[in-house]
Order: structure tokens, then sequence, then C-alpha cells
């Protein structure tokens, strides 16, 4: 059994909670990387958000299978299934698909990995150090993140939307340099 | 708007909710690598949202959350 794995009985029963923390002990960012091959064929952040839904929703006739990870697999499952059904749809002939083609027999395995523990404090001191005009747009965009949309947040905090994403931009990139001084990395290769 | 604010707005987590799957705007506005790097931005972004949430939750999280508790019956 993983540690993953210990939330999954509350979730099958319903517990939204225990989803959140399944998610945030690492199955989130363990199914955004399986779909890092899918980024130029579809919206991976619209995919893996549907994906997520539909977990949800098949979640209480879930059957374990006695091998670790067996919900994370699933949602893998059904998120790599609604890629391929995505590009298929765009794109319905394979020659539409052209270099876009993907091997879909093919069973990629995920592995979830938990959050740096020493992030959460060090991100919390490099924010500090951020200069106000970038902290205030990402305190707006990461604090409040996947709620409003990056025009209803500009328009808060009376910014134009591509002022706001370049501040944005900066302050991401001030954060990262910040916590790399300190041993911290989040950063993730490109694939 | 100039490609690198589009990768920034799509490597963002909100989405319009709709009952269909729909790709963010940004997402049709951008060639595959640009596509790739917002990609790779958008996993470093939930990372550190994560971490400064109180509970750990992305804006992946914080949005799917939102939806499931929005189509809960009263």
């Amino acid at each position: 059994m993983s540690e993953l794995d210990l939330y999954v009985p509350a979730i099958v029963f319903g517990d939204e909670r225990a989803f959140g923390r399944w998610l945030a002990a690492g199955a989130e960012d363990a199914l955004r990387r399986g779909l890092a091959r899918y980024a130029a064929a579809v919206d991976t952040e619209a995919v893996l958000q549907e994906a997520l839904l539909r977990l949800w929703q098949v979640a209480p006739r879930f059957e374990d299978d006695g091998k670790p990870d067996g919900l994370l697999r699933l949602a893998h499952t059904i998120a790599r299934n609604l890629a391929l059904s995505e590009i298929r749809r765009r794109a319905p002939t394979q020659r539409g698909r052209g270099a876009l083609a993907f091997d879909e027999a093919q069973d990629e395995r995920i592995e979830a990995t938990p959050p740096d523990p020493l992030l959460r404090a060090q991100l919390a001191r490099c924010r500090e150090q951020l200069p106000p005009s970038s902290r205030e747009v990402f305190d707006a965009r990461v604090l409040g993140a996947g709620r409003r949309s990056d025009a209803a947040l500009a328009e808060q905090l009376g910014l134009k939307k591509n002022t706001l994403l370049k501040r944005f931009g900066r302050a991401r990139a001030l954060l990262l340099e910040c916590l790399e001084r300190a041993g911290v990395s989040v950063r993730e290769e490109l694939t | 708007m100039t490609d690198e604010e589009l990768i920034e707005e799509l490597a963002g987590a909100w989405r319009e909710p709709a009952e269909t799957l729909r790709f963010h705007p940004a997402w049709h506005d951008l060639g595959p690598e640009a596509r790739r790097e917002a990609h790779r931005r958008a996993t470093e972004l939930r990372r550190l949202e994560a971490a400064a949430h109180p509970e750990g939750h992305s804006g992946t999280t914080a949005a799917v959350l939102a939806r499931i508790r929005a189509a809960r019956p009263e």
C-alpha cells in the first residue's frame, strides 16, 4: 500500500476533503507529468481537470486490485484516454494528426512523489523578498489560482491583462531563483 | 498579446467552467513548442500554488473541488 492509498477508502465513500489530500500528496503532480507527452496536442490543464471530475464520479465504484496506487492508475488511464480522444476528435485522420501520432497501446507508468517539505517555508521567505508590485500579482494569481480568470484578476488590480502576465512572469522568475539559491527546486524539465 | 504572455496565461490553472471539455483560448494561439513550455511552466506553478495553500491545494485542485461542490445537490 502506498501513502496515496491511505486516502482511497474515504474518497470512495465520497469525502471530497480526502480527494483534496490525495491530490496534494502527489497524485496531481504525477498525473500532470503523465500528460506531458500530449502537451503539444491538447490543453493538458483542461484535460487534467476534466479527468479528475470524471474520476470523482466513478470513484464510488472503484475496486482495489490489491496493487499499490490503484486509484492513481485509474486516474492516469482516464486522463490519457481523454487526451487521446481529444487528439482524435480534433484531427480525425491519421494524416491530420501527423507528427502528433502517439502509440496508443503504450502503457506509460507514472509514479507519485510527495511535495518537498522545505518548499512551503522557503517560498514564504522568498515571497517576502519580492518587490511590492511583483508580490501583489503573485498573491493575486497564486493564492486565488484556478478560481478567477486573468482578465478578472487584472481588472481587480486595475491592470491590463498583459501587464499582469508580464509582472507575474518576473515574479515567478525571481521566486524560482530565490528558491534555487536556498537549495529548493521546483523546476520541471521540458519533455 | 505576445507568445510569452500567452504561455503565461495558458500555464495558469483557470479554465472556464463548461459542460464539455473546453481548451483555454490561449492554447489555440500557440504552436507545439510554446504549448509544451506552458505545460512545463504549469507543472512548476502548481507546485508553488500548493506550497502557498494551507492545505496544499494547487489551482487545479482548488478548481476541481469548487466544481465538485458546485454540482453537489443542496
